[in-house]
């Protein structure tokens, strides 16, 4: 019995061990924290000032910043014989890290050398060529080459090539990352053409570059048309094709009223044509082919007239 | 440093008084400067860049209605003689006005050039040349004074469509007769042809051409009627050899430039070739006569442009007037070159328009004034 008892009481001791642990060590813990605490205030006897502004004191230290370590740049790690085109596929704004070249470029200050490629703003402003070196381009054209047919053997020269093909038909086409694959200035086409191969009359050239306006250009003779009111390429490139039927068709109509044509409405000049022609002829009392010196002076009179130079280098008939 | 300055200018115009005292000695030398000879017919190439006086009985037989610039006439004033430089320009015309065959079709010369270059003087030499030298003058002082500013414009009674610029019309018709006095009193002026003006007057044919003359100057209602009836009479006898006609019109452009100064009824604008006056002298500078010459002087003033962007008289004329004077002979008048520039100011030192002369006064000028004679005059002023 007593046994038993003994045991019970080891039992009970046990329980009561386990429920100091559990239980009364935090709580004589927190006694003896907040005995301290009664202890602290009653010592200093202050009431904590409210300090709103920040004013005095700092309230919070800030903590330095951690310096992190850059990367060494990869220039250092790349091989001598690595493949450039994959290293810089496609074109992009210089980096100083990714290019292996010593490069210099900027203002020189006095007494300074050229500010080196880290950090420097103009070799990242100009546009550069690093992903077109010849390797690369040569490889593109490798891999392009499967798609292309070989070039006519008869069409050898420029000449034969616009006497065969007068029509210049140019568009762009668009590359992009974006959701869409379409771009709006893809549609634009633009047409350029020699007048010279229209089989034009004198007539009909007049009136043609009156309906065409500025799209022809005198010095190298091209006509040039830029078609972009149709929302897609085609349609752009059928309406092209369509304006040049149908001004070459309209300036070879002739109509009624074009008789009414007068010498103001003339493009030039035309001295044969002109009151000076009759006047000379009245004054001589014979045909202008037969006066001496007529051309000279029919000359520099449609050179005034036409260059409209404000200089006056008319000759003396009579002289 | 002001004080340097100060004695600076002290020194230099001491030198400019010893530099005039010692130009009196110089100007005690014969004036080279002076053409003795008054009749225009006999200046050569030897009187270049010299002054000629024009007689008082002759200016005021053809300068007394204009002719000679406002300015001018001023300074005649002032110098109490009439003088023009004789320059080339002028100086070419009379040579082949001595020369050219009358029995060709008209000649005509341009007179162009920058302002104040003298186009008018050459001109007003021309008139006393045609004048001293026998030619019928048809002289208009300046188009501009028409087209600019006429006295007063009404409808014209014949034609509905065009404008009459009467009372200029008739003070013209007085020029003329002013000028032709001695021609109209012979007999051979004539009309060639009966005119009829209204029931009760009219002109018959071989009446004297200044019975014309006197009818539009009297009954201003027709006075631009019988300026257009006496340009086809002046053709007429010109053409059948009675007399030798001069043409001389002043500030022509102004005939074809649109924008005149003369309105109708509801401020519209009347452009030249709907203004009477502009038909006779049309019809006298064309070329379909003999025995004639004619002298057409272009300025931008006449059509308002006091700056014109060109003098040329391709820019002047326009192509419409061009067309109408072409072929001619153009006479560009420049400015003064160095001979003319040096003998205008004796001229004027001579006159005591320039009374503090010092050498460098001569390079200071002429680089001031360009040498333009309109530029210097006013310049000179104030010396």
């Amino acid at each position: 019995m007593e046994i038993l008892n003994y045991v019970k009481k080891l039992e009970y001791l046990q329980l009561t061990r386990n429920l100091n642990k559990c239980v009364l060590t935090p709580i004589l813990r927190c006694a003896s924290i907040a005995s301290k605490r009664d202890h602290n205030e009653t010592e200093t006897d202050d009431f904590k000032p409210l300090n709103l502004r920040h004013v005095k004191g700092q309230s919070n230290i800030r903590r330095p910043m951690r310096k992190i370590d850059a990367l060494p740049p990869r220039t250092q790690q790349m091989a001598i014989d690595q493949d450039w085109g994959s290293v810089w596929p496609g074109p992009r704004t210089f980096h100083p890290a990714t290019v292996p070249l010593p490069l210099r470029q900027g203002y020189v200050k006095k007494g300074e050398t050229i500010p080196n490629k880290y950090g420097n703003a103009e070799l990242m402003k100009i546009p550069n060529f690093l992903h077109l070196t010849p390797p690369v381009i040569k490889r593109q054209c490798e891999a392009l080459k499967k798609f292309c047919t070989p070039w006519p053997k008869a069409l050898d020269s420029d000449e034969k090539c616009e006497k065969h093909f007068p029509i210049e038909v140019a568009s762009s086409n668009y590359c992009h990352s974006s959701p869409s694959i379409r771009d709006p200035l893809s549609r634009i086409i633009t047409v350029k053409l020699r007048l010279s191969s229209l089989k034009l009359d004198k007539h009909a050239k007049d009136k043609f570059l009156r309906l065409v306006g500025e799209r022809y250009d005198e010095t190298t003779d091209i006509l040039t048309l830029v078609t972009d009111r149709c929302p897609t390429k085609k349609q752009n490139y059928d309406y092209a094709m369509y304006l040049i039927t149908a001004l070459y068709h309209e300036s070879l109509t002739v109509e009624e009223w074009e008789k009414l044509k007068s010498e103001a409405d003339m493009e030039y000049y035309n001295w044969n044509d002109s009151k000076s022609k009759i006047n000379v002829e009245k004054i001589f009392g014979k045909e202008s082919k037969n006066i001496s010196h007529i051309d000279e002076y029919s000359e520099s009179i449609s050179n005034l007239m036409n260059e409209g130079k404000q200089f006056f280098y008319l000759i003396n008939l009579y002289a | 440093m002001l004080q340097s300055i100060f004695r600076e200018c002290i020194i230099k115009s001491d030198i400019r008084l010893l530099s005039t005292v010692a130009n009196i000695q110089l100007k005690e030398r014969s004036p080279n400067f002076r053409c003795s000879e008054s009749n225009p017919v006999n200046h050569t190439v030897d009187n270049l860049a010299q002054f000629y006086k024009i007689p008082k009985e002759d200016e005021k037989q053809l300068f007394s209605h204009g002719g000679l610039t406002k300015t001018f006439k001023t300074h005649c004033q002032t110098f109490n003689e009439t003088c023009i430089m004789i320059r080339k320009p002028a100086l070419d015309i009379i040579n082949s006005l001595k020369h050219i065959d009358y029995s060709k079709p008209a000649y005509r010369f341009v007179i162009y050039g920058s302002n104040g270059s003298g186009r008018s003087l050459s001109l007003a030499h021309v008139v006393h040349y045609g004048y001293k030298a026998g030619f019928l003058l048809v002289h208009v002082p300046w188009v501009g004074d028409w087209m600019r500013r006429c006295k007063e414009s009404s409808v014209s009674t014949l034609d509905e469509s065009l404008t009459d610029l009467n009372l200029d019309a008739a003070l013209w018709l007085t020029h003329f007769k002013n000028q032709n006095s001695h021609f109209l009193k012979e007999e051979q002026f004539k009309m060639s042809r009966d005119y009829d003006w209204n029931k009760r007057e009219k002109i018959l044919k071989g009446a004297p051409l200044s019975e014309l003359i006197d009818f539009g100057i009297s009954r201003v209602k027709y006075a631009s009627q019988c300026v257009v009836v006496l340009a086809d009479e002046i053709k007429k006898l010109s053409t059948s050899g009675i007399c030798k006609t001069l043409v001389l019109i002043d500030g022509f452009n102004a005939f074809f430039h649109s924008n005149t100064r003369i309105f109708k009824e509801k401020k519209q604008i009347v452009p030249p070739n709907k203004v009477t006056l502009t038909k006779p002298f049309l019809n006298l500078t064309n070329f379909d006569w003999t025995n004639a010459a004619v002298v057409l002087c272009l300025d931008g003033i006449a059509i308002g442009q006091m700056d014109s962007p060109s003098e040329m008289p391709r820019y002047l004329l326009g192509k419409e007037g061009f067309e109408h004077v072409d072929p001619f002979v153009p006479i560009p008048v420049n400015n003064y070159n160095e001979k003319e520039f040096i003998s205008c100011l004796e001229y004027y030192k001579d006159r005591k328009w320039i009374q503090q002369y010092y050498p460098e006064l001569e390079k200071e000028l002429a680089f001031v004034s360009n040498s333009n004679p309109f530029r210097l005059l006013e310049i000179v002023a104030s010396l």
